[in-house]
Protein backbone atom coordinates (compact mmCIF):
# COMPACT_ATOMS: atom_id res chain seq x y z
CA UNK A 1 0.00 0.00 0.00
CA UNK A 2 2.48 2.35 1.34
CA UNK A 3 4.76 1.76 -2.20
CA UNK A 4 1.45 2.12 -4.32
CA UNK A 5 1.66 5.91 -2.44
CA UNK A 6 4.86 6.06 -3.25
CA UNK A 7 4.36 5.72 -7.24
CA UNK A 8 1.62 7.92 -6.78
CA UNK A 9 3.93 10.67 -5.40
CA UNK A 10 6.88 10.44 -7.79
CA UNK A 11 4.39 10.63 -10.83
CA UNK A 12 2.69 13.66 -9.27
CA UNK A 13 5.93 14.89 -8.58
CA UNK A 14 7.19 13.92 -11.99
CA UNK A 15 4.06 15.88 -13.60
CA UNK A 16 4.55 19.18 -11.41
CA UNK A 17 7.66 19.67 -12.75
CA UNK A 18 6.99 18.58 -15.85
CA UNK A 19 4.35 21.72 -15.67
CA UNK A 20 6.63 23.85 -14.14
CA UNK A 21 9.01 23.67 -16.46
CA UNK A 22 6.81 24.03 -19.25
CA UNK A 23 5.63 27.34 -17.42
CA UNK A 24 9.27 28.24 -17.80
CA UNK A 25 9.24 27.76 -21.78
CA UNK A 26 6.20 29.64 -22.27
CA UNK A 27 7.39 32.47 -20.07
CA UNK A 28 11.02 32.69 -21.51
CA UNK A 29 11.34 30.94 -24.42
CA UNK A 30 11.09 34.24 -26.35
CA UNK A 31 13.31 36.13 -24.13
CA UNK A 32 16.48 33.32 -24.37
CA UNK A 33 15.67 33.81 -28.27
CA UNK A 34 16.16 37.09 -28.65
CA UNK A 35 19.59 36.75 -26.03
CA UNK A 36 20.70 33.47 -28.21
CA UNK A 37 19.79 35.74 -31.90
CA UNK A 38 21.96 38.83 -30.76
CA UNK A 39 25.16 37.02 -30.41
CA UNK A 40 24.85 34.23 -33.03
CA UNK A 41 22.66 36.34 -35.24
CA UNK A 42 21.06 33.42 -36.91
CA UNK A 43 17.89 32.00 -36.51
CA UNK A 44 18.00 28.44 -36.17
CA UNK A 45 21.10 28.29 -34.27
CA UNK A 46 19.54 31.07 -32.05
CA UNK A 47 16.56 27.82 -32.00
CA UNK A 48 19.19 25.47 -30.89
CA UNK A 49 20.49 27.01 -28.43
CA UNK A 50 17.44 27.94 -26.49
CA UNK A 51 16.34 24.46 -26.94
CA UNK A 52 19.97 23.23 -25.54
CA UNK A 53 19.21 25.29 -22.80
CA UNK A 54 15.81 24.33 -21.79
CA UNK A 55 17.07 20.43 -21.47
CA UNK A 56 19.71 21.86 -19.33
CA UNK A 57 17.22 22.77 -17.33
CA UNK A 58 15.21 19.84 -17.40
CA UNK A 59 18.61 17.46 -16.15
CA UNK A 60 18.46 19.64 -13.21
CA UNK A 61 14.69 20.46 -12.30
CA UNK A 62 15.22 18.74 -8.94
CA UNK A 63 17.39 22.71 -8.35
CA UNK A 64 14.37 24.56 -9.80
CA UNK A 65 12.89 25.43 -6.69
CA UNK A 66 16.60 26.66 -5.28
CA UNK A 67 16.57 29.23 -7.89
CA UNK A 68 15.39 32.60 -6.75
CA UNK A 69 15.46 34.50 -10.27
CA UNK A 70 14.37 31.98 -12.81
CA UNK A 71 14.94 34.51 -15.58
CA UNK A 72 18.11 35.71 -14.94
CA UNK A 73 19.30 32.34 -13.84
CA UNK A 74 17.93 31.11 -17.78
CA UNK A 75 19.21 33.99 -19.32
CA UNK A 76 22.92 33.36 -17.85
CA UNK A 77 22.62 29.42 -19.35
CA UNK A 78 22.03 30.45 -22.91
CA UNK A 79 24.38 32.99 -22.74
CA UNK A 80 26.96 30.57 -21.73
CA UNK A 81 25.51 28.61 -24.14
CA UNK A 82 26.00 31.26 -27.00
CA UNK A 83 29.16 32.28 -26.49
CA UNK A 84 30.56 28.92 -25.95
CA UNK A 85 28.84 28.19 -29.42
CA UNK A 86 30.62 31.30 -30.79
CA UNK A 87 33.41 30.77 -29.45
CA UNK A 88 33.53 27.46 -31.42
CA UNK A 89 32.36 28.71 -34.67
CA UNK A 90 34.38 30.94 -37.11
CA UNK A 91 33.49 35.03 -37.26
CA UNK A 92 30.78 36.02 -39.22
CA UNK A 93 31.73 37.74 -42.54
CA UNK A 94 29.64 40.84 -42.72
CA UNK A 95 27.93 39.65 -46.11
CA UNK A 96 26.28 36.93 -43.90
CA UNK A 97 25.03 39.57 -41.39
CA UNK A 98 23.63 41.83 -44.62
CA UNK A 99 21.95 38.85 -45.59
CA UNK A 100 20.42 37.49 -42.86
CA UNK A 101 19.70 41.30 -41.52
CA UNK A 102 17.66 42.52 -44.65
CA UNK A 103 15.57 39.02 -44.09
CA UNK A 104 14.66 39.53 -40.82
CA UNK A 105 14.51 43.33 -40.29
CA UNK A 106 11.09 44.77 -39.68
CA UNK A 107 9.49 46.28 -42.98
CA UNK A 108 7.86 49.41 -41.68
CA UNK A 109 7.02 50.60 -45.09
CA UNK A 110 10.38 50.70 -46.47
CA UNK A 111 11.24 50.16 -50.18
CA UNK A 112 13.55 47.44 -50.50
CA UNK A 113 16.69 49.30 -51.29
CA UNK A 114 16.15 51.30 -47.93
CA UNK A 115 15.69 48.03 -46.33
CA UNK A 116 19.27 46.77 -47.85
CA UNK A 117 20.43 50.00 -47.01
CA UNK A 118 19.31 49.36 -43.52
CA UNK A 119 20.29 46.30 -43.64
CA UNK A 120 24.23 47.03 -44.25
CA UNK A 121 24.50 49.92 -41.71
CA UNK A 122 23.44 47.51 -39.46
CA UNK A 123 25.82 44.99 -40.30
CA UNK A 124 28.66 47.54 -40.19
CA UNK A 125 27.60 48.77 -36.85
CA UNK A 126 27.70 45.18 -35.72
CA UNK A 127 31.19 44.45 -37.63
CA UNK A 128 32.38 47.51 -35.16
CA UNK A 129 31.24 45.70 -32.13
CA UNK A 130 32.49 42.89 -32.92
CA UNK A 131 36.38 44.40 -32.76
CA UNK A 132 35.27 45.49 -29.26
CA UNK A 133 37.06 43.41 -26.34
CA UNK A 134 35.11 40.84 -25.25
CA UNK A 135 34.12 42.15 -21.92
CA UNK A 136 33.33 45.48 -22.92
CA UNK A 137 30.84 43.87 -26.35
CA UNK A 138 29.26 41.66 -23.99
CA UNK A 139 28.21 44.31 -21.46
CA UNK A 140 27.15 46.34 -24.69
CA UNK A 141 25.09 43.43 -26.16
CA UNK A 142 23.14 42.39 -22.77
CA UNK A 143 22.66 46.06 -21.86
CA UNK A 144 20.89 46.43 -25.37
CA UNK A 145 17.98 44.46 -23.63
CA UNK A 146 15.93 46.82 -22.26
CA UNK A 147 14.25 44.14 -19.69
CA UNK A 148 17.79 43.82 -18.11
CA UNK A 149 18.85 45.66 -15.44
CA UNK A 150 22.59 46.64 -14.57
CA UNK A 151 22.38 44.37 -11.58
CA UNK A 152 20.61 41.64 -13.75
CA UNK A 153 23.35 42.24 -16.12
CA UNK A 154 26.09 41.96 -13.12
CA UNK A 155 24.57 38.62 -12.28
CA UNK A 156 24.48 37.24 -15.59
CA UNK A 157 28.30 38.07 -16.12
CA UNK A 158 29.09 37.48 -12.22
CA UNK A 159 30.59 40.28 -12.11
CA UNK A 160 30.07 43.75 -9.22
CA UNK A 161 27.40 46.19 -10.57
CA UNK A 162 30.18 48.68 -10.51
CA UNK A 163 32.28 46.92 -13.13
CA UNK A 164 29.34 46.78 -15.87
CA UNK A 165 29.04 50.70 -15.45
CA UNK A 166 32.62 50.48 -16.13
CA UNK A 167 32.78 48.18 -18.91
CA UNK A 168 29.72 49.86 -20.40
CA UNK A 169 30.76 53.29 -20.59
CA UNK A 170 34.40 52.01 -21.73
CA UNK A 171 32.61 50.48 -24.59
CA UNK A 172 30.83 53.38 -25.42
CA UNK A 173 33.79 55.04 -26.15
CA UNK A 174 35.86 52.75 -27.84
CA UNK A 175 32.05 52.27 -30.20
CA UNK A 176 31.81 55.58 -30.70
CA UNK A 177 35.86 56.01 -31.70
CA UNK A 178 35.67 52.79 -34.10
CA UNK A 179 32.27 53.73 -35.87
CA UNK A 180 34.37 57.34 -36.56
CA UNK A 181 37.60 55.87 -37.54
CA UNK A 182 35.81 54.06 -39.90
CA UNK A 183 33.64 56.92 -41.66
CA UNK A 184 36.74 59.08 -41.76
CA UNK A 185 38.38 56.50 -43.71
CA UNK A 186 35.15 55.85 -46.05
CA UNK B 1 37.05 74.13 -27.42
CA UNK B 2 36.99 74.76 -31.04
CA UNK B 3 33.79 74.30 -32.93
CA UNK B 4 35.54 71.89 -35.21
CA UNK B 5 36.13 69.48 -31.88
CA UNK B 6 32.77 70.27 -30.51
CA UNK B 7 31.44 68.79 -33.61
CA UNK B 8 33.68 65.71 -33.85
CA UNK B 9 32.65 64.79 -30.74
CA UNK B 10 28.82 65.38 -31.07
CA UNK B 11 29.55 62.83 -34.74
CA UNK B 12 30.89 60.52 -31.99
CA UNK B 13 28.67 59.99 -29.85
CA UNK B 14 25.70 60.50 -32.63
CA UNK B 15 27.26 57.20 -33.38
CA UNK B 16 27.56 55.58 -30.46
CA UNK B 17 24.50 56.08 -30.00
CA UNK B 18 23.09 54.72 -33.59
CA UNK B 19 25.28 51.66 -32.34
CA UNK B 20 23.11 50.92 -29.68
CA UNK B 21 19.95 51.45 -31.50
CA UNK B 22 21.18 48.78 -33.71
CA UNK B 23 22.00 46.90 -31.01
CA UNK B 24 18.34 47.34 -29.32
CA UNK B 25 16.65 46.24 -32.72
CA UNK B 26 18.36 43.54 -32.86
CA UNK B 27 17.28 42.43 -29.12
CA UNK B 28 13.95 43.14 -29.59
CA UNK B 29 13.70 40.90 -32.98
CA UNK B 30 10.28 38.84 -32.28
CA UNK B 31 11.01 35.07 -32.22
CA UNK B 32 9.74 32.97 -35.14
CA UNK B 33 6.28 31.35 -34.41
CA UNK B 34 6.22 28.01 -32.70
CA UNK B 35 8.82 28.13 -30.77
CA UNK B 36 7.30 27.48 -27.46
CA UNK B 37 5.52 24.27 -29.26
CA UNK B 38 9.08 23.31 -30.45
CA UNK B 39 10.98 23.23 -27.49
CA UNK B 40 8.15 21.30 -25.63
CA UNK B 41 8.51 18.85 -28.40
CA UNK B 42 12.26 18.68 -27.83
CA UNK B 43 12.03 18.57 -24.03
CA UNK B 44 9.43 15.43 -24.42
CA UNK B 45 11.35 13.58 -26.72
CA UNK B 46 14.34 13.66 -24.53
CA UNK B 47 15.58 10.95 -22.28
CA UNK B 48 13.87 12.19 -18.75
CA UNK B 49 15.69 10.24 -15.97
CA UNK B 50 18.70 7.82 -16.10
CA UNK B 51 18.38 4.85 -15.67
CA UNK B 52 19.12 3.23 -12.45
CA UNK B 53 20.06 -0.34 -12.49
CA UNK B 54 17.87 -2.28 -9.73
CA UNK B 55 19.43 -4.78 -7.58
CA UNK B 56 17.20 -8.40 -8.95
CA UNK B 57 16.70 -10.27 -5.58
CA UNK B 58 16.01 -7.37 -3.68
CA UNK B 59 12.32 -7.71 -2.27
CA UNK B 60 10.10 -4.79 -2.14
CA UNK B 61 10.41 -4.31 1.76
CA UNK B 62 14.16 -5.16 1.03
CA UNK B 63 14.11 -2.00 -1.28
CA UNK B 64 12.06 0.11 1.30
CA UNK B 65 14.53 -0.23 4.28
CA UNK B 66 17.04 1.57 3.17
CA UNK B 67 15.12 4.76 3.27
CA UNK B 68 15.09 5.26 6.83
CA UNK B 69 18.51 7.63 7.93
CA UNK B 70 19.16 5.46 10.46
CA UNK B 71 19.71 2.25 8.70
CA UNK B 72 21.52 4.08 6.29
CA UNK B 73 23.88 5.07 9.34
CA UNK B 74 24.32 1.74 10.27
CA UNK B 75 24.89 0.31 7.51
CA UNK B 76 27.65 3.10 6.30
CA UNK B 77 29.26 2.49 9.19
CA UNK B 78 29.17 -1.17 8.85
CA UNK B 79 30.83 -0.78 5.62
CA UNK B 80 33.48 1.38 7.36
CA UNK B 81 33.97 -1.22 10.07
CA UNK B 82 34.62 -4.19 7.82
CA UNK B 83 36.68 -1.76 5.45
CA UNK B 84 38.88 -1.01 8.47
CA UNK B 85 38.92 -4.34 10.33
CA UNK B 86 40.42 -5.86 6.61
CA UNK B 87 42.83 -2.68 6.52
CA UNK B 88 44.31 -3.84 9.90
CA UNK B 89 44.23 -7.57 9.17
CA UNK B 90 46.40 -6.87 6.63
CA UNK B 91 48.42 -4.43 8.61
CA UNK B 92 49.15 -6.37 11.43
CA UNK B 93 50.73 -9.32 9.45
CA UNK B 94 53.03 -7.69 7.36
CA UNK B 95 56.44 -7.65 9.16
CA UNK B 96 59.06 -4.78 8.14
CA UNK B 97 62.62 -6.32 6.85
CA UNK B 98 65.33 -5.55 9.23
CA UNK B 99 67.34 -2.67 7.43
CA UNK B 100 70.35 -3.09 6.17
CA UNK B 101 72.98 -2.04 8.38
CA UNK B 102 75.11 -1.05 5.75
CA UNK B 103 75.24 -0.59 2.07
CA UNK B 104 78.33 -1.25 0.09
CA UNK B 105 78.42 0.34 -3.45
CA UNK B 106 81.13 -0.16 -5.73
CA UNK B 107 83.28 3.37 -6.37
CA UNK B 108 83.05 4.39 -10.00
CA UNK B 109 86.22 3.92 -11.61
CA UNK B 110 86.31 7.51 -12.86
CA UNK B 111 84.84 10.77 -11.12
CA UNK B 112 83.03 11.73 -14.40
CA UNK B 113 80.09 9.13 -13.89
CA UNK B 114 78.51 7.46 -16.21
CA UNK B 115 78.75 3.68 -16.89
CA UNK B 116 82.10 1.33 -15.75
CA UNK B 117 83.02 -2.08 -16.06
CA UNK B 118 83.09 -2.85 -12.61
CA UNK B 119 86.61 -4.43 -12.46
CA UNK B 120 85.55 -6.44 -15.15
CA UNK B 121 88.08 -7.38 -18.00
CA UNK B 122 87.62 -8.25 -21.22
CA UNK B 123 89.60 -11.10 -22.42
CA UNK B 124 88.59 -11.66 -26.05
CA UNK B 125 87.34 -14.78 -27.24
CA UNK B 126 90.45 -16.18 -29.83
CA UNK B 127 89.25 -19.30 -32.10
CA UNK B 128 91.85 -22.23 -32.15
CA UNK B 129 93.42 -21.92 -35.45
CA UNK B 130 94.67 -25.59 -37.49
CA UNK B 131 98.04 -26.69 -35.45
CA UNK B 132 100.89 -27.81 -38.38
CA UNK B 133 102.31 -30.46 -36.75
CA UNK B 134 106.64 -30.43 -37.19
CA UNK B 135 107.88 -34.12 -39.15
CA UNK B 136 109.43 -36.08 -36.72
CA UNK B 137 112.34 -37.55 -38.78
CA UNK B 138 114.03 -40.80 -37.07
CA UNK B 139 117.64 -41.23 -37.04
CA UNK B 140 116.79 -44.72 -38.88
CA UNK B 141 115.63 -43.04 -41.98
CA UNK B 142 118.00 -41.31 -41.99
CA UNK B 143 120.90 -43.38 -42.37
CA UNK B 144 119.16 -45.21 -45.28
CA UNK B 145 120.50 -45.14 -48.52
CA UNK B 146 117.99 -43.54 -51.15
CA UNK B 147 117.61 -40.81 -47.82
CA UNK B 148 113.73 -40.58 -48.67
CA UNK B 149 111.52 -40.69 -45.65
CA UNK B 150 109.38 -43.77 -45.68
CA UNK B 151 106.28 -43.05 -43.61
CA UNK B 152 105.57 -45.32 -40.61
CA UNK B 153 102.92 -47.27 -41.34
CA UNK B 154 104.75 -48.68 -44.52
CA UNK B 155 107.75 -49.79 -42.79
CA UNK B 156 108.35 -53.51 -42.60
CA UNK B 157 107.77 -54.71 -39.10
CA UNK B 158 109.99 -57.40 -37.31
CA UNK B 159 108.31 -60.30 -37.33
CA UNK B 160 108.15 -61.56 -33.40
CA UNK B 161 107.13 -65.06 -32.11
CA UNK B 162 105.41 -64.78 -29.38
CA UNK B 163 107.85 -66.92 -27.79
CA UNK B 164 110.17 -63.95 -28.15
CA UNK B 165 112.45 -65.07 -31.42
CA UNK B 166 112.38 -64.33 -34.85
CA UNK B 167 110.23 -66.86 -37.13
CA UNK B 168 112.40 -68.68 -39.69
CA UNK B 169 111.69 -68.36 -43.33
CA UNK B 170 111.23 -71.40 -45.12
CA UNK B 171 112.72 -72.00 -48.89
Amino acid sequence: MEIVESAVRDEARQQAEEEALAALVDQYATTLYRVAFSVLRNQSDAEDAVQEAFLRVLRHRETLGEIRDHRVWLIRIVWNIVLDRKRRSKTRPETDDIADLSRVLPANGLTAEDRAAAAQHHAHVLSCVEQLPAREREVMMLSAFEELSSVEIASVLRVTESSVRSRLFRARNLLAELLHHKRSTR
Amino acid sequence: MSPLSIQNEFDRSAGALDAEDTLRLIASLPAPQGLEDRVKAGLHSAPHRAKIIVWPFSSVEGGRWMQSAGMRAAAAAAIVLVIAGGGWEVYSHIQPAALPTAVSSPQPLNGSGGFNAAGAKRVPQTPEGPVVATPVISKEKTQEGDGAVIPEKHKKRPTVMKSGGPIPVVR
